[in-house]
């Protein structure tokens, strides 16, 4: 219809009244015209609500409702200022986000309570005659009905079910679990709580009042970098984006800022618009090798050589040849440069060792207090040995000398950073560094032949100890020469000439990585050159990629070592921005009550995820790699040759790594035993794991009574996008079809494990039960047991931070949940509802045992200065100390339900605090209590509400120091009694500061700075990591105090990363004689970066996003390996080895560099994907064909920051070492008939 | 009340022992409506049986798969209108306000769009009206009906009779662009490489014809976004 004709153009009639003096006018035409604009824009109200997904975006979106139906977004753009000469935050958000709101009524959302149909019938049949604890445990006592739901997981059969059906389901068997094998058997995976913390919390909460066991997610993603915990003590902490801003030379390195980082990308261009420089190291043309003045494409994998290098010209032009004054000052202060490393005798050989540690020396430097943990320096002004303050020997035990004052027993120090004058030392000596570049294989080799031991030549002091004279040097030496440098001391091994062939140098590393020496030393100048100008203001922006190796360690060290160099980490522009998975959770500490139910019952059940799937998904039996193959050749006389899954054992025996189950018996069993017998828990189970009549789950991972049996997924794609081995999950955790095709040890005569049971035949569905908790149905949905609909992120109250920026805001209920969906908050109080129901009579009040390994940030982290195995009669076993803890945890399984709403007393008597701070909290439990009101009656009377989500959020927000300026300041005075100095000045005058939920839902609020973080919010500085190190001088977390460059441990030193190098990527093996078939002779190195096309799996199925791309699985090849398999553009294509197969489509682009093929994860394998020809089966995601690999660094615990903390320290799963077969598939089979009435799982993909 | 088309938004409703129970009653409704052809009516017989006789439990896991968890053969007739577009929320608001005109308030979870919902409205609506909805969503009818029949899915058979009482012949091009589906003949595999296929990038010999990439997007942009029903009744 046209309005035209209605409409008068060119007249006005005369005869309108008018009204308010003239400027109003009544008309008479037709108006319908306006109606299609008020129809495009309606909206009754706009909600501010975000996406809360693994993005680190933290975007703040206005979404509009009309009728309860959400009808469009737009970006909010109401963000507190930034300073002046600083660019603003927003926009934030980008097309992936934007293209949500559709997402909220895609048909791919889960819309009832799903159970499997086999379970269901048989459970509706049961539950005519029994009660459902009684119901559950017949129907596991049939091995027959058990099978008849666990074999058909992944093909289909959900029928819907009530929300009370399904919450007893899941109760009955939680409870079931717990009673019959312990509460340890019941684990729950959900990630990253910082994107909507209060979901996360809520299954946390749950689990950790009924005993359960909450998985970590970090270390598993392989987002974690083992580096920074080494490192710094920390388990991350970055710049915030706008800090990109102030820096005068920026490296992006392996990060994709403009493709990934989206929302933020604008300060890295802004930046460019400043003046600022910046250099961008990938293999493959990414589109930030666009904004590069200079882009390094080095080789994938080969990063840490090329780092090498840089340090090598960083040390050369600027600490040796050149001193500049700011660098020396800078290392001297917070690195452990100027630090004593004791020199150790090896078959006529010497290797750096330990620390010298104030306990070495005669008289122990007066030092009554952890000697063994103070390390030792040589001091310029009292020309002695002096143990400097701020080592971990000075934070637990006493107080205020732990700074990093120039102090040592309150007198000032100038330490000594370099023995190489001729008065300094008293001998030069040969010592022996590892070099690993020769182990390289296949497209990573070169022609160079270099020794697997360099022998170079050191400055050392002779010193009497208390086991007679050693040799000591100091880091800054050893360091030097570990890069190869000549400091004129004669020697092998080390040069001045860039261009010779020698480990270290640019000339060295231009063949491993393909980089010419000319630009390596043009750009690693031009890096120090501005730090030193700017004061340390080079940054280097790392992405995930380069912390998917199985060395990436080496990596990151490589790149930090590079910043401490040069001065640059606390310094504003400066410093490390490691953007990988949204781990900051700025109200932490106000948040852990509420997520692990400190309030009510500590310790928590953590564990780390990477080794619990390694043991119970079984990898460990098809493990290829060696520790042989990766040990040092300098390695120290040991019992190294064994299993990496024996090394796992060894770690959470010695408590180092947590367990998940812990013992073999059930805890309540075990509390019960230690009663009658009339003992003390820790010294019962002390005594019956030396007599063998106790023993840890871990020694036998195959055991029935060790399995993991209910598994709780939510907020996440476990089996989609993060199953690292996931045909592994698919064969051995839950028992169906897979696509495993290699054998594992046994069949293949292979080494067995030394410590880990060995049974002839894996077990296959360990898993009686898997919920998962989503609003898609997402691959993990498909393999479930019960399915439950979640609330998504337009209809659920939550909050969300990011590292990018210094904000918190909220997720909001714009509408109803849909369909019978509800939020996580509400779905995991239904169980604990359901739980107090069916319990009584069953369990009661239980006496549980949590075995809890030695934390970082406690006083128990300085338990193991050596390293000693009870096991073995090294040492007795003493909990906490050479093992771990055992505490006993009352739990009351008939108030579950009222415990989890209820905020507890615990906090009353402990009171709250985080990273190794304490401080009372009562005010702000009161504040609790009339804000949220109290219980009235039952087991949790007079304490503070926490009903709905809107509640716990004020939980979180009344107890963060972050949020709650009163407690900023308490936590501030708490840490003060630690370092001797002031610091509360950090949070002056914001003791009436408390933020709300509704303040943040009026506007996106900036935290206020806090000691949980190291970086400070202040109107003169943009957040910046290690900036309270620097200028408030509170020592980093570590053993030395310091940023510290070299790791001591024994294992450090056995598998030969003392100090940083370059370690080839790992051969896995994937690629076997049996796998490969005939004329397959494509074999790429398979790489996984972030896709721009959806975040993670979410958005990739979206059907907006699948039409930006291809609409399916692609895979990226360079034309030359295309051209060699006879591949061209868009061909379909298999892409194999021995973990499995998958297929894709083919982007053949001059964009990636030879020997590498990328595939974006995540892919969803419902979306698109034919039969693989290989195995049979549809085609698998990206991670069939990858596998964990453990390494037995990451499993160091006891050891100051090398102690285990949740999502802090522990194994990593790496992926990037695969190698793959591709080959072009002859016939594709899209596998869509139905098969009778098992249809396989695609149908959701048309 | 128009009892077949109450009876049609019960028979595509989650299947449940009530329903089993009603079902020769329903049965009776459908096979005595003359409207309908007496080969349609025929036609519907199997699905009335198999929703009477079969086990509950085969037949909900049989919905699930169909229509919880197929996008291509979803009830919520939007998903095939608008998919995940933005236009998708205001057509659903345009719903649920003639819902209200009609002097209907939805209690369900379901969203306005699920074609049951909108079923229970039509029966309550004059014939006349109801049959100029439903030949607004002739085309989907049409598409489900082949798909179903593809999965030999006695449940095409409603589709089929709905699109009998619509009285109107679909716009085939609009079923034609609908049944355009990779899982046409999933052996075929040169069709279906058409459809993932970009068109190719050509240079000269008239550079200023422009990049046929962009003139086809740019064409694909000019095709009208279809209209909520509401709308279209207009």
């Amino acid at each position: 219809m046209s309005h035209l004709l209605d409409r008068l153009n060119f007249l006005q009639s005369k005869e309108l009244e008018q009204f308010s003096n003239g400027h109003g006018q009544v008309t008479r035409e037709n108006r319908d015209w306006e109606d299609t604009y008020r129809n495009r824009w309606r909206h009754d109200k706009v909600v501010r609500s975000t996406h809360g997904v693994n993005c680190t975006g933290s975007c703040s979106w206005k979404i509009y409702v009309k009728s309860g139906i959400v009808t469009w977004e737009t970006q909010q753009t109401d963000y507190p200022r930034t300073r002046a000469d600083l660019p603003n935050h927003e926009p934030r958000g980008c097309a992936r986000g934007a293209s949500y709101s559709w997402y909220l009524y895609s048909a791919n959302r889960v819309k009832n309570p799903l159970v499997r149909g086999r379970l269901m019938k048989v459970w509706r049949k049961m539950r005519e005659t029994m009660e459902p604890i009684e119901a559950w445990t017949k129907l596991q006592a049939d091995p027959i009905l058990r099978a008849s739901y666990v074999e058909t997981r992944g093909k289909g059969g959900f029928v819907r079910a009530t929300w009370d059906e399904a919450t007893e389901i899941t109760a009955a068997a939680n409870a079931y679990t717990a009673k019959t094998y312990g509460p340890d058997r019941v684990f729950g995976f959900s990630p990253i709580p910082a994107m909507s913390m209060v979901s996360y919390a809520a299954g946390s909460r749950y689990l950790s009042l009924m005993g359960g066991v909450c998985m970590s997610f970090y270390d598993w993603y392989c987002d974690l970098p083992p580096a920074s915990p080494m490192t710094w003590g920390e388990q991350t902490d970055v710049p915030e984006s706008a800090d990109w801003y102030n820096a005068g030379y920026l490296l992006l390195w392996g990060s994709n800022v403009p493709q990934t980082r989206t929302p933020d990308a604008h300060f890295y261009t802004e930046a460019r618009y400043k003046g600022t420089k910046s250099a961008v190291i990938c293999p493959d043309y990414s589109e930030a090798a666009k904004f590069g003045d200079v882009w390094l494409n080095a080789k994938q994998g080969t990063d840490a050589a090329l780092a090498m290098a840089f340090g090598h010209v960083i040390l050369r032009e600027f600490h040796l040849d050149n001193q500049t004054e700011y660098f020396e000052d800078y290392t001297r202060k917070y690195s452990d440069f100027p630090m004593l490393v004791k020199l150790d005798e090896q078959n006529g050989k010497l290797v750096p060792g330990r620390f010298l540690r104030a306990d070495d020396l005669d008289g122990k430097l007066g030092e009554e207090n952890n000697p063994e943990w103070k390390t030792v320096a040589y001091d310029e002004i009292s020309k002695g040995f002096v143990a400097p303050n701020g080592s971990v020997g000075y934070r637990w035990g006493e107080d205020g000398e732990w700074n990093l004052e120039e102090k040592a027993k309150e007198a000032e120090t100038r330490l000594k950073m370099s023995l190489v004058l001729e008065e300094d030392y008293d001998d030069v000596v040969g010592v022996d560094f590892p070099y690993f570049g020769g182990e390289a294989f296949g497209q990573f080799k070169t022609d160079a032949t270099h020794p697997d031991v360099l022998t170079r030549n050191i400055p050392v002091k002779k010193i009497k100890t208390a086991d007679g004279e050693v040799l000591v040097a100091t880091v800054f030496d050893l360091f030097c020469a570990n890069y190869g440098l000549d400091r004129g001391l004669g020697g092998d091994w080390v040069t001045s000439d860039y261009g010779n062939d020698m480990p270290g140098t640019p000339a060295w590393a231009e063949k491993i990585t393909g980089v010419p020496a000319d630009k390596i030393a043009h750009v690693a100048r031009e890096f120090a050159d501005n730090a030193e100008k700017t004061q340390g203001k080079s940054m280097i922006i790392i992405g995930a990629a380069m912390n998917h190796w199985f060395h990436m360690d080496m990596n990151y060290r490589g790149v930090i070592n590079m910043l401490v160099m040069c001065g640059c980490v606390g310094q504003s522009g400066g410093g490390w921005a490691h953007y990988v998975g949204q781990e900051k959770l700025r109200p932490q500490t106000g948040w852990q009550p509420l997520a692990f139910a400190l309030d009510w019952n500590r310790p928590p059940r953590h564990m780390n995820s990477t080794s619990a799937w390694y043991a119970h998904t079984d990898q460990w039996r098809y493990e290829t790699l060696k520790a042989d193959e990766i040990l040092s050749p300098t390695a120290p006389e040991g019992d190294w040759d064994i299993s990496m899954i024996d090394y796992n054992i060894r770690a959470e025996r010695m408590g180092w790594l947590p367990s998940a189950p812990q013992l073999k018996t059930n805890p309540f069993e075990v509390a019960k035993a230690a009663k009658a017998a009339g003992k003390e828990i820790p010294a019962y189970v002390a005594e019956n794991l030396k007599s063998g009549d106790l023993e840890m789950s871990c020694e036998d991972p195959d055991n029935p009574a060790n399995w993991p049996r209910n598994l709780f997924v939510w907020r996440s794609n476990l089996l989609g996008s993060s199953g690292k081995g996931h045909e592994y999950f698919l064969k051995h955790l839950l028992g169906t079809d897979n696509g495993v095709m290699g054998k594992d040890l046994g069949e293949e005569g292979g080494q067995l494990p030394k410590e880990a049971k060995w049974h002839k035949d894996a077990p296959r569905g360990k898993l009686d039960l898997l919920v998962t908790i989503d609003f898609r149905m997402s691959t993990t949905c498909v393999y479930s047991d019960i399915v439950l609909p979640t609330a998504s992120w337009y209809e659920k109250d939550d909050m969300n931070t990011s590292d990018m920026h210094p904000f918190i805001h909220p997720l909001q209920a714009a509408v109803d949940p849909a369909y019978e969906s509800k939020s996580d908050w509400e779905i995991f109080k239904a169980i604990a509802k359901k739980f107090q129901e069916i319990a009584p009579g069953y369990l009661d009040v239980e006496t549980d045992i949590v075995a809890l390994p030695i934390l970082h940030d406690t006083p128990a982290e300085i338990a193991q200065d050596q390293v000693k195995d009870w096991k073995k009669g090294e040492c007795d076993l003493i909990p906490g100390k050479t093992a771990p803890a055992f505490v006993a945890v009352e739990r009351d399984y008939s108030a579950i339900y009222e415990r989890f709403k209820s905020l507890g007393p615990m906090l009353d008597k402990l009171g709250n605090g985080g990273k190794g701070i304490n401080w009372n909290t009562q005010e702000e439990i009161d504040n609790l209590s009339a804000l949220n009101g109290v219980q009235l009656d039952g087991p949790a009377a007079g304490r503070p509400k926490i009903e709905t989500a809107i509640d716990a959020c004020e939980v979180i927000l009344m107890l963060a120091p972050e949020t709650n300026g009163n407690v900023a300041v308490k936590a501030w005075h708490a840490l003060e009694k630690a370092t001797g100095r002031e610091h509360a000045h950090l949070a002056e005058g914001e003791h009436g500061n408390k933020i709300r939920f509704r303040d943040i839902a009026a506007q996106p609020r900036k935290i206020i700075s806090s000691p949980t973080w190291s970086g400070i919010e202040s109107e003169k500085v943009s957040y910046n990591a290690g900036y309270t190190n620097v200028h408030e001088l509170i020592p980093w977390r570590t053993l030395t105090g310091r940023q510290q460059l070299y790791q001591d441990h024994l294992w450090m030193r056995a598998f030969g990363e003392g100090f940083m190098s370059y370690r080839p990527p790992v051969d896995l093996k994937t690629i076997t004689k049996d796998v490969q078939d005939e004329g397959d002779t494509l074999v790429l190195n398979f790489i996984t970066p972030h896709q721009k096309w959806g975040i993670h799996s979410t958005y990739t199925d979206n059907l907006l996003m699948l039409t930006l791309n291809r609409g399916g699985p692609v895979v990226w090849i360079s034309e030359v390996d295309a051209k060699s398999a006879g591949i061209v553009d868009n061909d379909w294509i298999e892409v194999y080895n021995i973990n499995g197969a998958l297929t894709a489509r083919a982007v053949v682009s001059q964009r990636i560099k030879e020997g590498s093929t990328f595939m974006y994860h995540a892919q969803e394998k419902i979306v698109n994907t034919p039969g693989s020809e290989k195995t049979g089966n549809r085609g698998g995601i990206h991670n069939s064909v990858t596998r964990t690999v453990l390494k037995p660094t990451h499993m160091i615990g006891g050891y100051a920051q090398q102690s285990y903390g949740f999502n802090y320290y522990g194994t990593v799963g790496s992926n990037r070492d695969e190698f793959v077969v591709i080959r072009k598939m002859k016939k594709v089979d899209w596998l869509d008939k139905e098969k009778s009435w098992e249809a396989p799982a695609q149908e959701a993909a048309e | 009340m128009d009892r077949t088309l109450k009876a049609f938004s019960l028979i595509l409703s989650y299947p449940t022992r009530e329903l089993q129970h009603a079902m020769p009653e329903i049965g009776g409704v459908l096979a005595s409506d003359t409207r309908l052809t007496a080969a349609a009516r025929r036609a519907l017989r199997p699905l009335v049986e198999e929703l009477a006789g079969r086990d509950i439990y085969d037949l909900q896991e049989t919905f699930v798969m169909l229509f919880d968890r197929s996008r291509t053969l979803s009830l919520n007739l939007f998903e095939h209108v608008h998919g995940e577009s933005r236009d998708r929320g205001g057509a659903m608001v345009s719903l649920v306000e003639t819902y209200r005109e009609g002097g209907f308030d939805p209690v369900t979870s379901e969203l306005p769009d699920h074609l049951p919902v909108l079923l229970e409205f039509l029966s309550t609506r004059p014939f006349a009206e109801a049959q100029d909805t439903l030949a607004d969503a002739a085309h989907i009818f049409e598409a489900l009906n082949a798909r179903l029949v593809r999965r030999e899915s006695p449940y095409g058979a409603v589709f089929a009779s709905l699109l009998q009482l619509a009285g109107v012949k679909p716009d085939q091009e609009a079923v034609a662009e609908m049944l355009a589906q990779p899982d046409d003949d999933p052996t075929d595999l040169e069709a279906l490489d058409e459809v993932w296929e970009e068109s190719e990038v050509l240079f000269g010999p008239d550079p200023s014809a422009g990049c046929p990439q962009v003139r086809d997007m740019l064409a694909n942009m000019d095709v009208p976004i279809n209209p909520a029903p509401h709308q279209a009744a207009e």
